[in-house]
Formats: structure tokens, C-alpha cells, sequence
């Protein structure tokens, strides 16, 4: 019996490159099928990098009244039509709780980046004075939050976090503080991303991204080979309540969380600090009262880039030894930042209801010297317990256990 | 999981501020006990046309005295160095390394900024549309996301206990001190820097005009004649420790932050509800947080923008939840409005007030308007009792943090 708080995921709704909404993802996992291909929106010509996780297919209307849809940018449709298949999913109560008792936390890495560039070619084309008001309206990073609020009259905390590759797991840390502590009842906690041609070039010009190389370009987890990230969008929701109404939840429950920062790392890159994602790491850990020898399986942060990937490789061999669970990498199917995160962590979600770890898509051998038990090929798993690591750029770092048992 | 405990009080050992009236607390504070706005004309972009044309700037140089590795100084935003600089006085004051008890390997920074890095992000944009992308420098806007400040921050200061950014507009500020004090309670930090940061920038500048919510003067905050919020720009934190902790190391205490609340409207992207529901929640919420009741509140460092949406629901939502007694004075008719930056900065004001014992004036009030009944502390600052006080701060989207203080 634990004696700390809980707190129970009764729903999860997303849009993925690949996928919208739940089943199409749990899908595309088992099949072990990639939602990542070459970038169509924009030109990628005069770049290194020409491949993305990108959304496709989505329609809005499906899910918002078109007269909403004209007041909302990209971000904030897809973040209302999460959270939307979040609360069919959860198949909420009307009137269970009253409005101020479920609160909005959403997180974005990079938030409605091209928005503020439509903006901003208004305002060369048109004049300062002539921009059109509704794209400064959207160009907050929280609009999608406040559109989730409106549109389902929920009054309680709407906060958006933006910390990089970790936005989502740290939206998701402040909704579940705000659960135990009482302040609310229920949360929405919300990841979402899109991705525009300045981020792309910016990020590929900084060599951050995979390119064809020695092998053709693409997210490699951990793989000795591996040359950048790919960096994917969408939005995923979770509907997170304090006390389930049937006493337990499919989806399992999130029991701690932990940060910490890698003081070692420079302004825009991962450091060498294992010691810090260890420190995260054992604090989530002591956060939901379990050992290390409960953790049935990692859900790990890596993306490919070299830094990050063996920061997190050189943690988990510091923390687990020779004892280290099946790791489980999951940015082959959608690419870094997707859902701002929140798509990693639908996959461990998912995989705690199935009972059943996906592919590494991406993953072939192990760096010399950082070998890790990378699950290659999907397979049924007994799941008690997921620790699922988000490390940021920067040197954040924020840390959770999904567990099965309340 | 480890609940936030509400019963873990929180202190404020340490505070940072930089703003057009002053690049410290004691100027700062001097500023307020003369009367003294830091509003001119704009001159961060004078050669754009907008219309208006004043704003509330902090000096260009500013940033000349700033530690950071000087490698990476080219490479942060305004944002970064505003935030830099009220962060360091801050630790400095809070003397963090003054006892082992408090561990820089466990200090959380937690920044609220609405704008992050969008001036260089701007710049970036139109040296593209002249030289196009291949030949446009990337450095620069590497910091262009809202997480810039939280990791500036915490990598010139050397913190460890991890770094969370907050984007929710205006409410940023007060938002990221109410979060890394529920940090605190639950025991995931033991130290925390928490405010807010945010620099001029055109998108921001451009945008209020085109929504008619700024004044052509200078902002006068519940009075008949207001028209609008005046733009600013600066930074400011605090440092908080748990109580106990603070107290075991021998810190000087320099207000307890009782707790905070945070509520949406749910009513309108940018407008607030008229009924000021949502503020009234969060300052409920504040109440609720720090075992306070309304008749506890000496003072409130209100919102107030001086657009006529805000100024009047926000006095609704005082005299809903607190009556209308109490003293509430904006002191963005000091330094403007700071957008993400202002929960950081009037935080700040409001432990200046309490360790002063004296209420902020609202400048340029000389008639309060018909819809805005309270005891705005027009003109001049008011020496009285200060037990406790909120800080509200309000975003667009109808997101809501009020933060309750108590004297020390």
C-alpha cells in the first residue's frame, strides 16, 4: 500500500503523424509502422535534413464547429481535438465535476512559432498598424490552453509550460501536483507541436538534424550510427483524474515524477552530467515508492542526437548497472517533439494497457561501450511499472513512473 | 506521489528586479517612494511606426556588468539578460551558498516569460527576407524559445534542480512562483529562483496597438480617462526556501509567500469575463492556498492594466472577494505593463511594500472611473500596515494567479 497519491489516466486522445486518435496510434505501434516521411509543406531544397513526423489528414472540422475554427491557429485545433478524443475516450460524466474543478496544463516546446512569422510578414507587408489582431490573439504560446478551456468550460489552472523536449512531461508533473494537492479534481494535461519551415531550417542549420550520410537520413535512437534528430508535431491529451470512477484505470496511473537539471550542459545542447538524470531518475522513483527493481521497462528520452543519447545511455547503465530494464525508444515513429513530447508518453500509456512493448524503430546496435537491452521488436511484457525520461536540450530534465496499480 | 503540503510554509529570501525605474531593488523601491515613473518615448525600434509611440524601457546598456561566459552572452536574447540580471541579485541577496543546507545541485529556476527570445527572432526574420536563409546567422535565435530564460539562468547561476518555463502570457510571472513553491512543499527542490522575464519586442509592441489596448500617453490605471496599458519590459525573481530550511541556515527571511491560486475564465482569448469570476477564483484560491482569510489582505498589488475591460472586472472580483475596503494599487503605472515579466516584478514590489510597510501609489489616478469604486492609493505612496498582500497577474486567454505574501 502506498501511502502517496495517484493519479489515474481515464483518457487519452491525439493527432500523430500517422494516426488520429487512439486506436489508429495502438495501431501503427503494433505494426511498427513510421509516421515519418519527407516533408512536403515547405521547401527542404537547400537543406541537409528533408524529413519530418508530420500531420496529415487532419480535419478539424471533424471535431470543431467551423465557426471555432477560423479563430484558432494550428496548435489550438489540434490541442482541442486531443483533448476532445480524450474526453470520449474517458467517456466523461456531464456535470461530474463542477467547472472550476478540472484544470489545463499544457505544454510546448517551440509554441505557435508560425504564427508570430505570419504576423510578422503582415506586418512588412501591410504596415505595423495594419496587422491583422486575431494572429496576435494566437501568437501567445498559451492559446491552445485557452481554447481548450472555452471550449469545454474548464476553470480551473490553465498554465503552459514550455521547456523544450520536456514540455509535455512537465505540463503533465503540474496537473498531477495539482490533483493530489486538491486544487482540483481533474486535469487536462496537453502536449502540442507543429512544425514550420524556420524551426526546420534553424534546427538543421545547427546540425541538430539527420541527413543523408554514411546512412540515409533518420531518427535513430541509441544506434551507433545515428546523426540527429527528425522532429515531428501533433498534439496528445490526457484526461487525468484524481479518483477514477470504477477504482481503476486501463491506462495506468502516473505515481511520481522527478527533475532535476544537468549542470553541465550548455544553453543548447545535453551535457555530460549523468549524475543529473540519475538524480531525476531515483527521485521519481522515491516520488512512487518503488525500487528500481520494479521498473518493468524505460521509456527513454533518446532522439538520435549524439549528446543526448549517450547522456541518457551513460545514466541508465549508472543507475541500473547490468540490470538494465528493456528500453524502449520511441521517436523512430513520430520524431522529437511531437505533441511537445506528450506522444512518448502515449506510448507508454498505451503499452501499459496492452501489456506489450513496441519496436525501437530506428534502432539496430549499440554504441560501443553504452550498450543497452534497446527492444527491437515488439512483444507482449508484463508491466508493473514504466519510467519514462524527457531530456531536454539545455540540460532540463524531468522523469515519471506510470504505473499499473493505483 | 508527494503532495504539494500546504502546511510547509515558504519563505522569500532573496529578490532581484530590473525595470525602466531602476536595475535593482533599492532603486527600484526609491522610484516608488518618490513617485517616479520610468515612461518615455520608444526608442527600441523608433524606426518603426506605430500608433503610439511610448513605452517603459530598461536603459540599453544594462547588461555591461553581467558575469555570463562572455561566449555565450552573444548568444542570449534581451529576455536572457534581463532575466540574468535580477537573478543574480537575487542569489546574491538570498546568499545560497552561504550554508551547505542549501544545495545549488537543488535550486529549481522557474521563469515566466510571454516572449522569450521574438526580438531576435524578429531581427532573424527580417535579415532572412533580405538575405534569405542560407545566408542568415542561426546563433542568435537559438534562444528564441520561451524555455531561453529558465536556461540562461540556470546555467550562469550553476543550478541543478532542474528548470521549468511558464508561457501563459501575462500570467507567466506569478504563475512560475506559485509553481516552484508547490516544488518546495512536496520536497522535489530546496531551493527555488522563480519570476518572470520578458524585453520589448516589436510582434508584442505591433500587437496591442492593433488590438486599440494601448494608450497613447501613459497608462493610467482606474481612471475615467484611461485608454490602455503602456508596454515595458524587464525582469524580476525571487528566491524561495522552505521555512525551516531558511531559518536552519541562518538566511534572512524577507516575507513568507503564503501560497497562490490559479483559475481560467474560460470566456474569451483575450478578454476578460466582465464579471471577474476568474480573478475572483484566484484570489480565492491564494486565500485558500496560505490558511488566509479575506480580512487578512492589507494590500493588493493589482493587475490593473488600465484597459477598461480589466481595471473594472478586476475591481468587481476585489469587491466580490475581499469587499471594498481593501487598498489596491497598480504599479504598472510605474513601469508599464511587462507582460510575462509583471507577476515576476510586482511579486517583488509586493515583499517591498510588506518589509517597507507601504503601499505603492497608483500614479495618475486623478479621477477613478465610475466602474472602479475601490481606494486606489492614488498618486502618492501610503505608509500603513501591511500584514499580508496579493499580487494578481492576468493573461490572455483568461488564465488567472494571484500570490499571497505575509510580512515577515
Amino acid at each position: 500500500m502506498k501511502s502517496g497519491s495517484r493519479v489515474a489516466i481515464e483518457g487519452v486522445g491525439l493527432v500523430a503523424p500517422g494516426a488520429t486518435g487512439v486506436e489508429q496510434f495502438e495501431q501503427l505501434l503494433m505494426e511498427g509502422r513510421s509516421g515519418i516521411a519527407m516533408v512536403d509543406r515547405f521547401d527542404t531544397s537547400g537543406q541537409n535534413a528533408h524529413k519530418a513526423g508530420l500531420i496529415r489528414g487532419f480535419q478539424a472540422r471533424q471535431f470543431i464547429a467551423p465557426g471555432k475554427i477560423r479563430r484558432m491557429n494550428t496548435l489550438s485545433r489540434q490541442a482541442v481535438a486531443a483533448t476532445k478524443m480524450a474526453r470520449t475516450d474517458a467517456a466523461i460524466e456531464t456535470n461530474r465535476y463542477d467547472p472550476s474543478e478540472i484544470g489545463v496544463a499544457l505544454g510546448t516546446a517551440f509554441g505557435p512559432v508560425q504564427t508570430s512569422v505570419d504576423y510578422m510578414r503582415e506586418y512588412v507587408e501591410q504596415g505595423s498598424s495594419l496587422a491583422p489582431p486575431q494572429l496576435f490573439a494566437e501568437s501567445v504560446a498559451n492559446a491552445p490552453g485557452s481554447h481548450i478551456a472555452i471550449e469545454f468550460d474548464h476553470r480551473g489552472f490553465n498554465l503552459t509550460l514550455t521547456q523544450r523536449e520536456s514540455s509535455a512531461l512537465a505540463a503533465t508533473m503540474f496537473a498531477c501536483s495539482q490533483i493530489v494537492k486538491g486544487t482540483v479534481k481533474a486535469a487536462m494535461a496537453v502536449g502540442v507541436e507543429e512544425l514550420n519551415e524556420i524551426t526546420f531550417s534553424v534546427l538543421d542549420k545547427i546540425g541538430a538534424l539527420s541527413s543523408n550520410g554514411a546512412k540515409e537520413e533518420a531518427s535513430r535512437p541509441f544506434d551507433r550510427d545515428r546523426d540527429g534528430m527528425v522532429v515531428g508535431e501533433g498534439a496528445a491529451a490526457f484526461y487525468l483524474d484524481g479518483s477514477p470512477r470504477d477504482g481503476e484505470t486501463s491506462y495506468g496511473y502516473f505515481a511520481g515524477f522527478g527533475i532535476a537539471r544537468d549542470r553541465t550542459a550548455s544553453i543548447s545542447n545535453w551535457g555530460t552530467g549523468a549524475s543529473a538524470v540519475v538524480r531525476a531518475m531515483s527521485d521519481a522513483l522515491r516520488d512512487a515508492e518503488i525500487t528500481i527493481g520494479e521498473v518493468d521497462a524505460i521509456w527513454a528520452s533518446a532522439n538520435g542526437s549524439l549528446a543526448g543519447d549517450r547522456l541518457e545511455a551513460s545514466a541508465l547503465r549508472q543507475m541500473f548497472g547490468n540490470s538494465v530494464p528493456p528500453v524502449v525508444a520511441t521517436k523512430g515513429y513520430f520524431g522529437e517533439y511531437a505533441g511537445a513530447g506528450a506522444l512518448h508518453l502515449v506510448t507508454a500509456a498505451v503499452a501499459m494497457r496492452r501489456q506489450w512493448i513496441p519496436a525501437s524503430l530506428g534502432f539496430e546496435e549499440s554504441e560501443i561501450g553504452l550498450e543497452l537491452p534497446v527492444n527491437i521488436a515488439g512483444r507482449p511484457s508484463p508491466l508493473r511499472n514504466i519510467l519514462v525520461n524527457s531530456l531536454s536540450a539545455g540540460g532540463g530534465i524531468v522523469c515519471a513512473i506510470l504505473s499499473r496499480q493505483s | 506521489m508527494r503532495k504539494p503540503d500546504t502546511n510547509i510554509r515558504v519563505a522569500v529570501t532573496g529578490i532581484g528586479i530590473i525595470c525602466s525605474i531602476g536595475s535593482n531593488a533599492d532603486e527600484v523601491w526609491t522610484a516608488i517612494e518618490q513617485a517616479r515613473a520610468g515612461i518615455g518615448p520608444l526608442t527600441a525600434f523608433g524606426d518603426e511606426t506605430f500608433t503610439t509611440d511610448i513605452a517603459a524601457e530598461v536603459p540599453a546598456d544594462f547588461a555591461s556588468d553581467l558575469f555570463a561566459r562572455a561566449s555565450e552572452m552573444k548568444r542570449l536574447s534581451r529576455t536572457d539578460l534581463l532575466a540574468i540580471k535580477a537573478a543574480q541579485e537575487a542569489v546574491t541577496q538570498a546568499d545560497l551558498d552561504a550554508n551547505t543546507l542549501i544545495l545549488r545541485e537543488r535550486t529549481v529556476v522557474c521563469t515566466g516569460t510571454s516572449t522569450g527570445g521574438l526580438l531576435e527572432g524578429e531581427s532573424y526574420f527580417f535579415e532572412r527576407l533580405v538575405r534569405g536563409a542560407g545566408k542568415t546567422s542561426a546563433s542568435r535565435v537559438l534562444q528564441q524559445p520561451t524555455s531561453g530564460p529558465s536556461d540562461a539562468v540556470a546555467r550562469t547561476l550553476g543550478l541543478g534542480g532542474g528548470v521549468l518555463s511558464n508561457a501563459t502570457a501575462c500570467a507567466s510571472g506569478g504563475a512560475a512562483i506559485g509553481m516552484a513553491a508547490d516544488l518546495l512543499r512536496s520536497g522535489h527542490v530546496d531551493s527555488a529562483l522563480a519570476g518572470g522575464s520578458d524585453a520589448l519586442c516589436r510582434l508584442t509592441y505591433s500587437g496591442f496597438n492593433v488590438l486599440g489596448a494601448v494608450d497613447p500617453a501613459a497608462c493610467a490605471p482606474f481612471s475615467a480617462d484611461r485608454k490602455g496599458i503602456t508596454l515595458g519590459e524587464g525582469a524580476a525573481y525571487v528566491v524561495l526556501e522552505r521555512w525551516d530550511d531558511a531559518v536552519a541556515r541562518g538566511a534572512r527571511i524577507l516575507a513568507e509567500l503564503g501560497g497562490y491560486g490559479a483559475s481560467c475564465d474560460a470566456h474569451h482569448p483575450t478578454a476578460p469575463a466582465e464579471d471577474g469570476r476568474g480573478a475572483s477564483a484566484a484570489m480565492m484560491g491564494a486565500l485558500l492556498d496560505s490558511g488566509s482569510t479575506g480580512s487578512d489582505i492589507d494590500y493588493i498589488n493589482a493587475h490593473g492594466t488600465g484597459t477598461l475591460l480589466n481595471d473594472s472586472a478586476e475591481t468587481r472580483a476585489i469587491v466580490t472577494t475581499l469587499g471594498s475596503e481593501v487598498p489596491a494599487s497598480s504599479t504598472k503605472s510605474f513601469f508599464g505593463h511587462t507582460l510575462g515579466a509583471a507577476g515576476g516584478l510586482e511579486a517583488v514590489i509586493t515583499v517591498l511594500a510588506l518589509q517597507h510597510q507601504m503601499a505603492p501609489p497608483t500614479l495618475r489616478l486623478q479621477t477613478a472611473a465610475q466602474d472602479c469604486a475601490l481606494d486606489y492609493i492614488p498618486l502618492t505612496p501610503r505608509p500603513m500596515v501591511i500584514r499580508q498582500a496579493l499580487s494578481n497577474t492576468f493573461g490572455f486567454g483568461g488564465s488567472n494567479v494571484s500570490l499571497l505574501f505575509r510580512a515577515s
